[in-house]
């Protein structure tokens, strides 16, 4: 029986500072829990020198451990997947985000969740359970419920976070999905768990904490709101 | 655990539905089963209004959105041009 091996997609973009220490940190629950693994990293160009930084931890990690995909420019997450999973070796791949919003020792909990119900997508849940999101100030923990709320009551995704982004997807699955969905960003996430529903894939949760930046904004404006509507609309139509 | 201030914000909002919940039952489904000139009915006012007021919050909710949307599409627009 083949062992599994998980291949870990790390978009980054201008993470000079967080990079080693997401490193260490999958370095280290992975190794703890003896787990076969590679982190992918995607750098889009950035200009505080990221990719030096990756090349140093490639350095010292070993090239087998770290694989370095990098583009010239920012070109999005879903292209971001795409050109990382084309050289993965795992059988599994695990999305997460650089910038210690998410914590690799949830990692191994998503794996067990795979293992003991065999699932085909296994996805960290901000909204049930021990989840929780750390950071966030009143209005934007409203604006985030109402948005679930409506995402609950028009799309019954059967999961209660729909726009995480720290999810366990095997290979394939994965495959099939990016080659499906059209939309763009956030939308784009939500539109993987639609459609893996339409194509009646298991889906399992796992309670994470979520970690907002505690430095830098991240502006939820009035743009963001509408283009979730329209969205949240488009997926109505169409599944 | 939320902080104290977001907690006691939740816990209002909590409690102003659950009375506005507890209030909208008792108007509409309770009431007509009440004896008129019960001082209960002085509570409520007419029935009518039962009706009007969510309907009234219903097309200014949606009149709401629709300006919000076509606020920031437009903004956009003329960041864009």
């Amino acid at each position: 029986m083949a062992r599994n091996k998980y291949s870990v997609l790390l978009p980054t973009y201008n993470e000079r500072e967080n990079l080693p220490f997401i490193i260490w940190l999958l370095v280290k629950h992975f190794s703890e829990s003896g787990i076969d693994y590679e982190v992918i990293i995607i750098d889009d160009g950035s200009p505080d020198g990221t990719l030096q930084v990756a090349e140093e931890l490639q350095r010292i990690y070993g090239k087998d451990k770290i694989v370095l995909r990098p583009r010239g420019q920012k070109l999005g997450l879903g292209t971001a997947y795409v050109h990382g999973i084309k050289h993965a070796t795992g059988n599994f791949i695990i999305i997460m985000d650089a910038d210690m919003s998410h914590h690799p020792k949830f990692i191994p909990e998503l794996i067990k969740k795979q293992e003991t119900e065999n699932l085909d997508i296994v996805t960290g849940t901000r909204y049930s359970g021990d989840g929780g999101v750390f950071g966030w100030d009143l209005k934007r923990k409203c604006i985030s419920r109402v948005a679930n709320f409506i995402t609950q009551m028009l799309l019954r995704p059967g999961v209660s976070d729909l726009t995480g982004s720290f999810r366990l997807y095997r290979k394939e699955v994965l495959q099939k999905l990016i080659d499906a969905c059209v939309s763009k960003g956030y939308v784009f996430q939500m539109e993987m768990i639609v459609r893996a529903r339409q194509f009646n894939y298991t889906i399992g949760e796992v309670p994470i904490s979520f970690v907002d930046r505690v430095y830098g904004e991240s502006k939820l404006g009035g743009q963001e709101i509408v283009d979730f509507l329209k969205g949240i609309l488009y997926l109505f139509a169409t599944t | 655990m939320a902080t104290g201030h977001d907690q006691s914000v939740g816990w209002g909002m909590v409690s102003f539905s659950s009375f506005l919940f507890i209030y909208y039952t008792v108007w509409v489904i309770v009431l007509p089963f009440v004896e008129p000139g019960v001082f209960v009915h002085n509570l409520f006012p007419p029935r009518i209004y039962a009706i009007a007021g969510p309907l009234l919050a219903g097309v200014l909710g949606l009149a709401f959105i629709g300006v919000f949307v076509c606020y920031v599409t437009l903004k956009s627009k003329k960041k864009k041009s």
